[in-house]
């Protein structure tokens, strides 16, 4: 039998047997090369409560060369990348060995989410709101743990208030600076959109004028 | 005889000048080396030769793969031999080190145990007290050096703890087979437990022998990896040339590559060496008068590696711009390459547009190659690059050369001041694009004239190697438009004064004769006329050769006088 077939099979299946992990690794289709990885979010982090999937892809030459692996639920966090799911972590890159596994390497995925290197970003807007401040940063992870991850408080809350709440943070805003610009008969979308594109939060705000602002509303 | 001589009026004064005469008289008739078989035809080309390098040709040095390993050989011996360590081990020290051997000798007498946890020959003789001191260490020595992560994080992240062996560093030789494992053992890579043969650097992380070969393969062929590190989760013990042999002993071309990789990284290394960039070449050139980026202001180091090719593997060993671009020096080259990429587009602009007609200002298309503009409202004649009346251009366009400063200025009174910058810079380009084109349309060229060869063998009684002429000549105009091309893209940075208006002479009378060479090479072919035209051909390319010799050298000695002057500030110079 082919080396990397048989190897991945016991990944699977030895993964499959360990009741103890909560790590989970399941095919999408019928190739052994092409799968689904899935683990919760850690304790005592903004994703806690969710539930997070990662695409797995198996080069030719694994395990020689490293896994593939990207975030398939939306995740804030400096390391991925908000808009692909693409991940940096140097285990998937040039620190992989051979002796690492879907399951070892998942789990270096989820404590990732422990401990995020913002000084090695692969989401330089994401990471800059990490430094900028932790907090607003947390509110905004945990939303989207909330609405991409299934996490806690998600569930039930189908009022429109809500969301255009919930857009807010996602964008990693404050409300108030969202409701100001509104209140000059701007749109709240579009409102949203500036704002973000603009990075209007933390120590930028005090940097970018309201002109400034308003100069891109109008356009 | 006289009348196979029966230039134009243009041509009669080909041979006025005095420099042309004492060239010619310098030459000689000496065959040169790249002529087999053409003694017969030789006496017609006095085409100057090799023997006593010119101006503008660079001492440089083809080296062979193995000859390039024999340096490497030298060097591990010298290693070998004062620190007492095998050749593997000295191997491996130089290469953690990038073949500097005095810094090696230093920090290796300073601290041998650092140096070689760090090379990857052994292990840290204790586990580090934390995974962070153990960082530096360990990014050393891997292989990856252009890893931004720090490396520390993925001890903390996979929380695991480092199941490194006990046992005390050891210096290692040859990589060794392990003894039998005691049963039952598994390869934790392949998980195939029908394995029956393991291997292990010093560190004892046993594999099995496939994955091993599975794994050097992967890093050889792949990652073009010379510094193979050990399979196990953070160990960074290096294989040793030997241990990867060994594993590759089924796979000689994937050794043979390894080997490759160890003379590119030596190579690499070597400000003197610079490896053949043609794809699948194995020569090194050696050339020290250029391993000095200060040296580039003054020479422009065109090499040539030993591969028996066509075209030969002519490379800059300065900069990768372009394979020849002289006679202008790395750093103005690029300059022009940058101005023209970013330029392209607002030249593209004025290019496609329409340009006023300078007497009655309606406008005007530029149609066709030709600059030769003929206003359709007033029949006022001009050239399109300079603006300038036609009458004042000649029979010949070739004046137009030069771009006048005042005179242009005048013409284009009417035009905006910005767009008289970017006119002046327009000159040069078209121009520099002109000869860019037309020497890559030379492969057309070429089969033309091999079509034409074809045919005076049959119309007339000349031989194979007597119609040589003709591709020897369409070899000519190449070189030379090449020369051509470059020399506008240091006019336009040239300081205006008489250094200059030289420059430009000489690249008056190098384009005159490369066109009517040209010409004369697209001209049909009449049969009784075919001993008349070779003898034309013949001479033009000889005469179109010494034009370009007396560009290519006055302008690399005024390098090395330091008598070019710049409008604009080129790195290294004052
Ligand atoms: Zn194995
Ligand atoms: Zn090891
Ligand atoms: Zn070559
Ligand atoms: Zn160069
Ligand atoms: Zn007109
Ligand atoms: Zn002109």
């Amino acid at each position: 039998m082919d080396a990397r077939l048989r190897r991945v099979n016991k990944e699977i299946a030895d993964c499959k047997n360990d009741r103890s992990s909560n790590i989970r690794i399941d095919l999408i289709d019928s190739s052994p090369f092409h799968l689904k990885g899935s683990f919760p979010g850690p304790q005592d982090t903004p994703y806690e409560g969710g539930h997070f999937e990662v695409d797995i892809v198996i080069p030719d030459s694994y395990p020689f060369q490293p896994v593939k692996m990207k975030f398939i639920t939306k995740v804030y966090h400096p390391n991925v990348s908000s808009a692909s799911g693409a991940i940096c972590l140097d285990i998937l890159k040039d620190a992989w060995s051979p002796v690492l596994t879907l399951k070892s390497t998942l789990i270096s995925l989820q404590s990732l989410l422990c401990s995020p290197e913002p000084n090695d970003p692969q989401d330089a807007e994401v990471a800059k709101h990490y430094t900028t401040s932790k907090r607003s940063f947390d509110d905004t992870a945990r939303y989207w743990t909330q609405i991409y991850a299934g996490g806690p408080g998600s569930r039930g809350k189908t009022e429109t208030k809500e969301s255009v709440r919930d857009e807010v943070a996602i964008a990693g805003l404050e409300k108030a600076h969202v409701d100001q610009f509104e209140a000059l008969g701007f749109e709240r979308g579009k409102v949203i959109d500036v704002l973000r594109r603009l990075n209007y939060r933390g120590a930028n705000v005090s940097k970018i004028t309201e002109d400034r602002i308003v100069e891109e509303l109008l356009k | 005889m006289s009348s196979d001589y029966d230039y134009s009026d243009d041509d009669g004064d080909y041979y006025d000048e005095d420099d042309m005469m004492s060239t010619q008289d310098d030459e000689g008739s000496a065959p040169s080396d790249d002529d087999m078989d053409m003694d017969a035809f030789n006496d017609d080309f006095s085409v100057p030769t090799r023997n006593a390098r010119k101006s503008y040709e660079i001492e440089h040095e083809s080296l062979s793969q193995t000859a390039i390993e024999k340096l490497m050989a030298a060097d591990i011996e010298h290693i070998s031999g004062i620190f007492g360590v095998d050749e593997g081990t000295a191997s491996l020290l130089l290469r953690h080190m990038n073949w500097n051997k005095e810094r090696l000798i230093e920090k290796y007498m300073d601290n041998a145990s650092a140096v070689s946890v760090a090379a990857g020959i052994s292990l840290p003789s204790r586990s580090p007290p934390s995974s962070s001191a153990a960082a530096p260490i360990r990014s050393q020595g891997s292989s990856a050096r252009s890893s931004s992560v720090p490396l520390g994080r993925t001890t903390r992240q996979r929380g695991k703890p480092n199941s490194r062996s006990p046992t005390p560093a050891l210096m290692h030789g040859s990589g060794r087979s392990q003894a039998a494992k005691p049963e039952p053992f598994v390869c934790p890579i392949c998980f195939d437990d029908s394995q029956t043969s393991f291997l292990a650097l010093s560190c004892d992380h046993s594999f099995c022998a496939g994955c091993w070969n599975a794994y050097v393969t992967t890093k050889i062929r792949e990652e073009g990896e010379h510094a193979i590190r050990c399979m196990a989760e953070e160990c960074s013990l290096v294989a040793p040339d030997s241990f990867v042999q060994n594993v590759l002993s089924e796979d000689p071309p994937t050794w043979g590559r390894f080997q490759e990789l160890l003379v590119r990284h030596f190579v690499g290394s070597n400000p003197n060496l610079k490896y053949c960039p043609y794809p699948s070449c194995t020569f090194t050139v050696s050339c020290p008068a250029a391993s000095h980026k200060s040296a580039l202001t003054t020479i422009v180091p065109t090499v040539q590696c030993g591969a028996v090719a066509t075209p030969p593997h002519k490379f800059c060993f300065g900069c990768p711009i372009e394979a020849d671009h002289r006679p202008v020096i790395c750093g103005v080259a690029k300059m022009w390459l940058k101005k023209c990429r970013d330029d392209s587009e607002t030249a593209n602009w004025i290019k496609s547009n329409t340009k006023e007609c300078s007497k009655c200002m309606s406008t005007i298309e530029k149609n066709g190659g030709c600059n030769h503009m003929t206003c359709k409202k007033c029949k006022h004649e001009f050239c399109w690059v300079c603006m300038g009346p036609w009458s004042e251009h000649g029979t010949a366009w070739y004046s137009c050369n030069r771009f006048d400063e005042k005179e242009g200025v005048d013409a284009r009174d009417a035009q905006s001041k910005s767009r008289a910058s970017l006119e002046r810079y327009l000159h040069y380009y078209n121009r520099w694009a002109n000869h860019e084109q037309s020497a890559k349309l030379s492969v057309e060229l070429y089969s033309k004239t091999e079509k034409k060869m074809e045919e005076m063998q049959i119309t007339s009684d000349l031989t194979w190697i007597e119609v040589q002429f003709m591709k020897k000549a369409v070899d000519e105009v190449e070189k030379c438009r090449t020369t051509l091309k470059w020399t506008y893209a240091m006019a336009y940075y040239l300081d205006k004064g008489n250094e200059k208006e030289l420059f430009e002479d000489n690249q008056r009378d190098l384009e005159k004769a490369v066109e009517d060479l040209s010409e004369l090479l697209e001209s049909q072919i009449d049969a009784e006329l075919i001993p008349s035209l070779r003898q034309k051909v013949t001479d033009k390319t000889v005469y179109v050769s010494k034009r370009n010799e007396i560009m290519l050298e006055d302008t690399a000695k005024g390098f090395l006088d330091g008598r070019w002057a710049w409008n604009v500030t080129v790195e290294g110079f004052d």
